[in-house]
């Protein structure tokens, strides 16, 4: 028996388990956390080194901050944030023991995308 | 020399001697993160499509400068954290896990030390 083609995570999801809200949260929640790391942690960083380096950079930045691409990143940026912070306070309540029951789980996880939805319309309504 | 570690260490803390430190470091981080983001959420909606003159005037604030640079690295440690954890769960090449591994802690760090700087040179001018 081959022990190398074994299927492996993540592919694991679809084939071999089923999706549910549960699987499918958690793993949005390594995607949104990675992109906050790749790209809105970064943004953030190029935004301050733009400020620091003079009003040329900042004009340039600036630029492309409201080109439509720009507008898309930061959109996603909004929505990466808010789901990872809605999904990290999950966490921390069930580290702290609590919600744990597979009802509460499911209905929190419902919360949390209303929650981060919302949020991120507010936001992005706000910065307009 | 045994290569078995006694059972107390086991039983106490497991084989590398502090394995809950990475577990509670991601969760205290967040913690920090949960405050800190409501002031970049604040200063990123009062900033949007502001001027150079605006945004510099903003971060020359020594209350902005400073939750910048705290922000910074709370945000850096805890992705570095993040990353490390799905660099490990899904790069099962041993070699490109290594160097990844090491290339996300440099980057954070470098990250991090440049955020500060700027932060600085923005506070105190130039």
């Amino acid at each position: 028996m081959s022990t190398t083609k074994r299927p492996m995570s993540p592919y694991m999801l679809g084939p071999y388990y089923k999706f549910q809200i549960t699987s499918v949260l958690s793993i949005l929640n390594r995607l949104t956390g990675v992109f906050l790391s790749v790209v809105t942690a970064p943004l953030l960083l190029c935004w301050l080194i733009a400020l620091a380096s003079g009003e040329e950079a900042f004009a340039a930045l600036s630029v492309w901050l409201g080109s439509i691409l720009g507008k898309l990143v930061i959109a996603a940026s909004v929505f990466c944030f808010s789901f990872h912070m809605f999904g990290g306070i999950r966490h921390l309540i069930w580290d702290a023991g609590w919600m744990l029951e597979i009802s509460q789980v499911r209905s929190s996880g419902w919360l949390a995308i209303a929650g981060s939805v919302l949020l991120t319309v507010v936001v992005i309504g706000a910065g307009l | 020399m045994s290569m078995q570690n006694p059972l107390a260490r086991v039983r106490g803390q497991g084989s590398s001697g502090g394995g809950s430190h990475h577990w509670r470091s991601q969760r205290y981080s967040a913690l920090v993160l949960l405050l800190l983001t409501t002031w970049i959420l604040w200063l990123g909606v009062s900033l949007a499509g502001a001027d150079y003159a605006t945004a510099s005037a903003a971060m020359s604030s020594p209350v902005n400068a400073g939750m910048a640079i705290l922000l910074a690295g709370a945000v850096f440690y805890h992705a570095q954290l993040g990353l490390q954890v799905v660099i490990e769960d899904y790069v099962h090449i041993a070699a490109l896990e290594f160097v990844l591994l090491i290339f996300v802690r440099f980057a954070c760090l470098v990250a991090f030390l440049i955020s500060a700087i700027a932060a600085l040179k923005l506070v105190l001018g130039t």
